[in-house]
């Protein structure tokens, strides 16, 4: 009687645990899915203006044709990218091409004087800055998830119940210093 | 004696009646509540506060300051998740405000960073003095809740000359009692009537100041009436979990929410006025703003005693230690005799102790003073925690806790006073440091803080750059 009533407890506390880690679980994995979401809504704000940048400079400077369609070419790969590691790849890629643009735009101070361009770029910088936060937000959610995937006693649950680590979203090279976003 | 006691009893009693009528006469008209509505009138969320605040300012203030400033472009809040949002200057010219709109603008532009961004947590950061910065907020916010004639300072001059020269009797029969009581002999009453009169009349000058304030005026009781009207018609679109960044969608309703005290969550997200956390800071390090956990203990079981103590003290705690451990063991080897039967004398025990308890920190405290490390990182807490405390002084532990971007936790180091005193958050600085016991023996400024208050320069301070 007495081995069985430990054996209860024993079996009690175990799923308790179970229980207890697995939820912990789901809700770091809810948050970094959330984290996912406010970086892909700003992200799908940049790919947008993308086509009005484009359009404005071509207006001025038809023939840096090379430079636009590296550009588009681009945010077509970044539009179609999927999950952290694709993205930010392709994201690096088009911000790489967007500083290009605006190199090349420097040419044309008609371009650079124009109201229309002027708040497309401070748009543009202004998206590039809430990206970099929610990169950071959505990298320190991926940490705390990663941690309780990785680590004891949690690890057991997760190994169970099919929690797997998830990829961190890497920044552009030159930002990893101190990060100053413009263009 | 009895007599003269009776008399200053007698005109205080009239002194006070005259202040009770003088109360009476310059209180508040009463505020009726106006029916529900949604109209606003021209008054700001500052001075909605303050009127509907029973002419007192709160905090909420500030943070409905700023929620107006969103609603009318001239900042815009942004939430990047449910724990961040930032505060964004705006690129455009900058509309006419307000002198307290102007100072709370102000601490924003102090705080951004490069980009022109603050996150709204990290609004409470910031070198400023906040007792002083709050005081002109108020006292803005007050010129214009009287410039418009809705408030006005509760005693009138001819009532504070008539309150104050009327404290004059009492001051005097006081003195003539003290005078009555006190003098000797030897001496003149001057001495004794001179001393209880001033004593009286300095009281009753000090009272009168002290029941000085705000009051409304009948134009500020009817708009305080209409304003309790929105309140209620506010309270009704439960705005108490809206965000501060739902302010794009509110616009102006917002922040007269926030004043009126039914949008609790926008406040609590701006904590303009708002002293910062000693446990959570935001550190802008790199660029980004971001959250820090600082804890003042150390990790493990010795950080607790030994954590952010300089070597003297750790060596100190280290012998006092030895004293309980000692007889703890010595206690547990005569248990183990009698009961075990071991062959190993109690003081033997007792001295084994002492030396696990003492030795180990003691060889930790020894190679970790020799083998000092550099640390680089921005100082996002100066702290002084209370170590001893009698009638006379008080000393302190002095702390600074460095963000040096590898963690979110981050332990904060002890430091020598006058070390600490040449520090200001926000500063980037190299230290030599013992990273177990974690006591900093060197501090170098290698970028002054943006908080730094004058030209930003550090060279006046001798202990800037070590030691």
């Amino acid at each position: 009687m007495t081995t069985l009533l430990v054996v209860l407890l024993i079996m009690v506390t175990l799923v308790a645990a179970l229980v207890v880690f697995y939820n912990r679980l789901v809700t770091s994995r809810n948050a970094v899915d959330n984290a996912w979401a406010q970086i892909d809504v700003q992200l799908r704000r940049r790919h947008e203006l993308i086509p009005n940048l484009v359009e404005t400079v071509k207006g001025y400077a038809a023939h840096e044709r090379q430079t636009l369609e590296a550009v588009t070419a681009a945010r077509a790969v970044a539009v179609s990218a999927t999950g952290p590691a694709e993205q930010a790849a392709a994201e690096n890629a088009l911000t790489g091409a967007l500083r290009s643009l605006f190199a090349v735009a420097e040419a044309y101070p008609q371009l650079q004087a124009g109201r229309n361009f002027s708040a497309l770029q401070g748009e543009l910088s202004d998206t590039e800055n809430r990206i970099a936060y929610s990169r950071q937000y959505y990298n320190d959610a991926v940490l705390g998830y990663n941690n309780a995937v990785q680590t004891v006693p949690t690890t057991i649950v997760a190994g169970i119940t099919g929690f797997r680590v998830r990829e961190y979203f890497a920044a552009p090279d030159e930002e990893r210093g101190p990060v100053q976003v413009r263009f | 004696m009895p007599l003269a006691l009776l008399a200053t009893a007698v005109v205080l009693g009239a002194w006070f009646a005259l202040l009770a009528v003088l109360l009476a006469a310059s209180r508040t008209p009463p505020v009726r509540p106006g029916p529900a509505t949604g109209a606003l009138r021209p008054e700001s969320p500052a001075v909605v506060d303050l009127l509907t605040g029973d002419w007192e300012l709160c905090d909420e203030a500030a943070s409905a300051t700023l929620l107006d400033l969103a609603a009318r472009r001239v900042v815009t809040l942004e939430e990047i998740g449910p724990e961040l949002a930032l505060v964004r200057l705006g690129r455009g010219e900058q509309a006419e405000l307000t002198p307290y709109e102007q100072l709370v603008l102000d601490h924003v532009r102090e705080l951004a960073t490069a980009d022109g961004v603050v996150a709204t947590g990290a609004l409470a950061e910031g070198a400023r003095n906040l007792g002083g910065w709050w005081a002109a907020f108020t006292r803005a916010v007050i010129a214009e809740a009287r410039a418009a004639g809705l408030s006005r300072r509760r005693w009138s001059g001819p009532q504070r000359t008539i309150l104050v020269g009327a404290a004059l009797v009492p001051g005097a029969a006081a003195g003539i009692a003290a005078a009555v009581a006190f003098t000797k002999p030897d001496d003149g009453p001057l001495g004794p009537f001179f001393g209880g009169a001033l004593l009286v009349v300095a009281a009753l000058s000090a009272l009168v100041e002290r029941l000085d304030g705000e009051r409304g005026t009948e134009a500020g009781a009817a708009a305080a009436g209409h304003w309790l009207g929105v309140r209620e018609h506010l309270r009704g679109a439960r705005l108490l979990e809206a965000p501060a960044a739902a302010v794009t969608i509110w616009g102006r309703p917002l922040a007269y929410a926030a004043a009126l005290g039914v949008a609790g969550r926008a406040v609590a997200g701006l904590p303009v006025a708002t002293p910062a956390d000693d446990s959570r800071a935001w550190s802008d390090r790199g660029g980004l703003w971001h959250v820090v956990r600082v804890e003042y203990r150390g990790p493990g079981p010795w950080g607790r005693f030994f954590w952010g103590r300089s070597p003297l003290q750790q060596l100190g705690r280290l012998l006092l230690a030895a004293i309980p451990s000692a007889g703890f063991a010595f206690v547990l080897g005569i248990l183990a005799r009698a009961l075990l039967g071991s062959p190993v004398e109690p003081e033997v025990f007792g001295v084994l102790g002492a030396v696990v308890v003492v030795g180990v920190p003691l060889l930790r405290l020894a190679l970790d003073t020799l083998a000092r490390s550099t640390v680089e990182g921005q100082v996002v807490r100066l702290r002084g925690k209370v170590r001893s405390q009698n009638d006379s002084s008080t000393t302190y532990d002095h702390y600074v806790a460095l963000d040096d971007g590898h963690s979110r936790t981050v332990y904060a180091f002890g430091i020598a006073e006058d070390r600490w005193n040449s520090l200001v958050e926000g500063d980037v600085v190299r230290a030599t440091a013992a990273r177990r016991s974690g006591w900093i023996h060197e501090v170098e400024v290698v970028t002054a803080s943006r908080h730094r208050p004058g030209d930003g320069s550090v060279g006046e301070s001798p202990v800037a750059s070590g030691s």
